[in-house]
């Protein structure tokens, strides 16, 4: 699990997180929501060790995140990001090789091969394995991303490690195939001993594939739930400052939300 | 056309291709030798055949002008390739080389300083081991103008192309004006020699600039081997080369200082000599591969091989008088960087490469 206690980060005068104590639980999968400048962001930051907050401590289990050495700190946790452009054309391989760079010195081992291998494979990018990376499409090379991170923290069973999987909005900009691709193969490794920590923006979706939501307004921690159901229609009107309706999937009884500005009546609302 | 191979055969390749040249350069000039007399006069030299009186010319021309002047251009090339390469992983981007952040130019300035305003100003220039003052300030003043320009150029972790360039412009017209002033007051004649400051020779290579510029770079070349996963994760950008378990800020301050001290040295040596480290990578790019860990070695050995044929051009163009480095090194390399600038502002603007 990962363990914040009385994190606060300013930046200047500017308070960004304002004593935020809560807990990412283990082989979940934990969503950040909230609006636009909440600190969402700030907060994942902290939580991947990449930023060290004014105030407070974040631990991985019983220990401190600071605690660790960079390389240490890499092989325990991996962060896919929004869209990663590269300045250089290198293979699809090679960049999922990246994800190996904590494991190993100077030459990757035939099991670190295997593994970037296994992760391309499961997120089906195994047949361009030889192609430029520049060349693919927004979403191929979101999965080539996601392909290098799950190598990173790759699992075989050979020995019990937790790890720590953070999605950084990592669906935004991809279309809905890819969205529910990544976040398939995503969910995929709960299975094997992993925390999922995501900020996701499209509510349904966060409601779909989340298992813990976390809500974020102005720097703080507003509402915590292990359940989608207990997250209500007034909290999310409150926060997100739009009219929520919830209508049910007449298939499935899944609850759906549309999304309007003051009372139009109307899903989707006009920008303002 | 490498595209097939290891990165060991291309090596080999580049190392092959790199004898040749040693050996061409050794023998064209204004003096030239065969193989034959080449081997009698090394022979001679080493103590391993008896010296032949008449041999005294050509071998004192071979042993005590030319094979330097030889090692000196191999190993200056090598500086510029490994350092374009360095510095283009730093800023991220193809465009940049050594002369254009500021690196170059800041050593020219350091090393002038000294020269110039420093005592024994001929002592300084001629005993470069006995005057370690040059070099080091060259490194002093091309670290300060090499971090300036990245600084500049760099906000919240991405690289702004047209900053850099204009940083660039900036801090080497400041570096090129520093030292077009100290030139103009030295008396020592060999400092009041634009040329050398500004376009490069290898004239004045003796066996000390062999050994100064050698040990320097075998230094930073066995460190800077060490960064070629780094770079890669670099590519990504700073926070997900951290994530990968890099510390950026680290890293770009250990590459300034390999590379500094590389570049510094070798432009006290022999001036300031551009577009090499801006060719040299995008070579190898385009014929194998962006890895740095292939890039690295590869372009210190393109480097040197490049550099040993353009030295021959400069000896053989207009005989018996020699072109500067600089003229050479310009016309290829100018073109080659417009080409980049330009298919890099067409596919997306100032912030891409970031």
């Amino acid at each position: 699990m990962v363990d914040l206690r009385g994190v606060s980060h300013q930046v200047d005068r500017t308070v960004i997180l304002n004593d935020i104590t809560t807990r990412f639980q283990p082989n979940r999968f934990n969503v950040i929501l909230g609006p636009n400048g909440a600190g969402k962001s700030t907060l994942l930051r902290v939580a991947t060790g990449l930023l060290q907050p004014t105030l407070g401590e974040v631990r991985y289990g019983d220990r401190l995140v600071s605690s660790f050495s960079a390389t240490a700190l890499a092989r325990k946790r991996a962060v896919l990001s929004q869209h990663v452009e590269l300045a250089f054309a290198l293979s699809v391989e090679d960049v999922t090789l990246m994800g190996r760079y904590p494991h190993y010195d100077r030459v990757p081992s035939a099991r670190d091969r295997d593994i970037v291998r296994r992760a391309l494979d499961l997120v089906g990018m195994h047949d361009k394995r030889q192609q430029q990376y520049p060349t693919l499409s927004g979403g191929e090379q979101q999965k080539v991303q996601l392909a290098r991170v799950l190598a990173q923290i790759w699992n075989d069973g050979s020995g019990a490690r937790h790890t720590y999987l953070f999605l950084d909005e990592p669906t935004t900009s991809l279309d809905v195939h890819y969205q529910i691709h990544l976040l398939d193969v995503a969910r995929g490794l709960l299975k094997h001993d992993c925390t999922i920590v995501a900020i996701l923006h499209d509510l349904n979706i966060a409601f779909q594939y989340g298992d813990v939501f976390f809500v974020m307004d102005a720097g703080r921690l507003v509402h915590v739930a292990t359940d989608a159901a207990d997250l209500s229609r007034d909290l999310i009107e409150r926060v997100f400052q739009v009219q929520a309706h919830r209508i049910h999937d007449p298939d499935t009884g899944d609850a759906v939300w549309r999304f309007a500005l003051e009372s139009s009546g109307r899903s989707g609302g006009t920008g303002s | 056309m490498l595209k097939h191979l290891s990165f060991r055969q291309t090596y080999w390749i580049l190392g092959v291709a790199l004898g040749m040249a040693v050996v061409a350069s050794a023998a064209i000039g204004a003096f030239s030798f065969t193989p034959a007399q080449m081997v009698r006069y090394l022979g001679q030299a080493a103590g391993w055949l008896p010296a032949v009186p008449g041999d005294a010319l050509g071998r004192n021309v071979l042993i005590g002008l030319r094979l330097p002047r030889v090692f000196v251009a191999g190993l200056t090339g090598a500086v510029l390739g490994v350092s374009g390469t360095l510095m283009q992983g730093l800023f991220r981007n193809p465009i940049v080389e050594p002369g254009l952040v500021g690196t170059s130019a800041g050593a020219a300035l350091g090393a002038a300083l000294v020269f110039v305003l420093g005592s024994g100003t001929a002592l300084a220039f001629t005993h470069p081991l006995g005057s370690l003052a040059v070099p080091m300030a060259a490194f002093v003043v091309g670290f300060a103008a090499t971090m300036l320009v990245h600084r500049v150029s760099t906000s919240f972790g991405t690289v702004n192309v047209f900053t850099l360039l204009l940083a660039g412009i900036a801090v080497n017209a400041v570096c090129g004006a520093g030292t077009g002033f100290l030139s103009y007051i030295a008396r020592d004649p060999q400092a009041r020699n634009i040329t050398f400051w500004n376009l490069g020779t290898f004239t004045t290579a003796d066996w000390r600039s062999v050994e100064l510029i050698g040990v320097c770079f075998g230094l930073s070349f066995v460190w800077a081997l060490r960064y070629g996963k780094a770079l890669n994760a670099l590519m990504l950008g700073e926070n997900e080369a951290a994530y990968l378990g890099v510390n950026p800020r680290r890293l770009i301050l250990w590459l300034l200082v390999v590379n500094t001290i590389m570049v510094a040295v070798a432009t006290a040596m022999v001036g300031v000599i551009a577009f090499v480290g801006l060719v040299i990578p995008h070579v190898l790019r385009m014929m194998k591969s962006a890895d740095y860990n292939f890039l690295l070695p590869a372009s210190a050995l393109l480097g040197a091989v490049l550099m040993e044929v353009i030295d021959i051009i400069a000896r053989v163009i207009i005989p018996p008088a020699e072109l500067p480095i600089g003229i050479i090194t310009a016309v290829v390399g100018a073109p080659v960087f417009l080409g980049i600038l330009l298919r890099q502002t067409r596919r997306g603007g100032a912030g891409l490469h970031g």
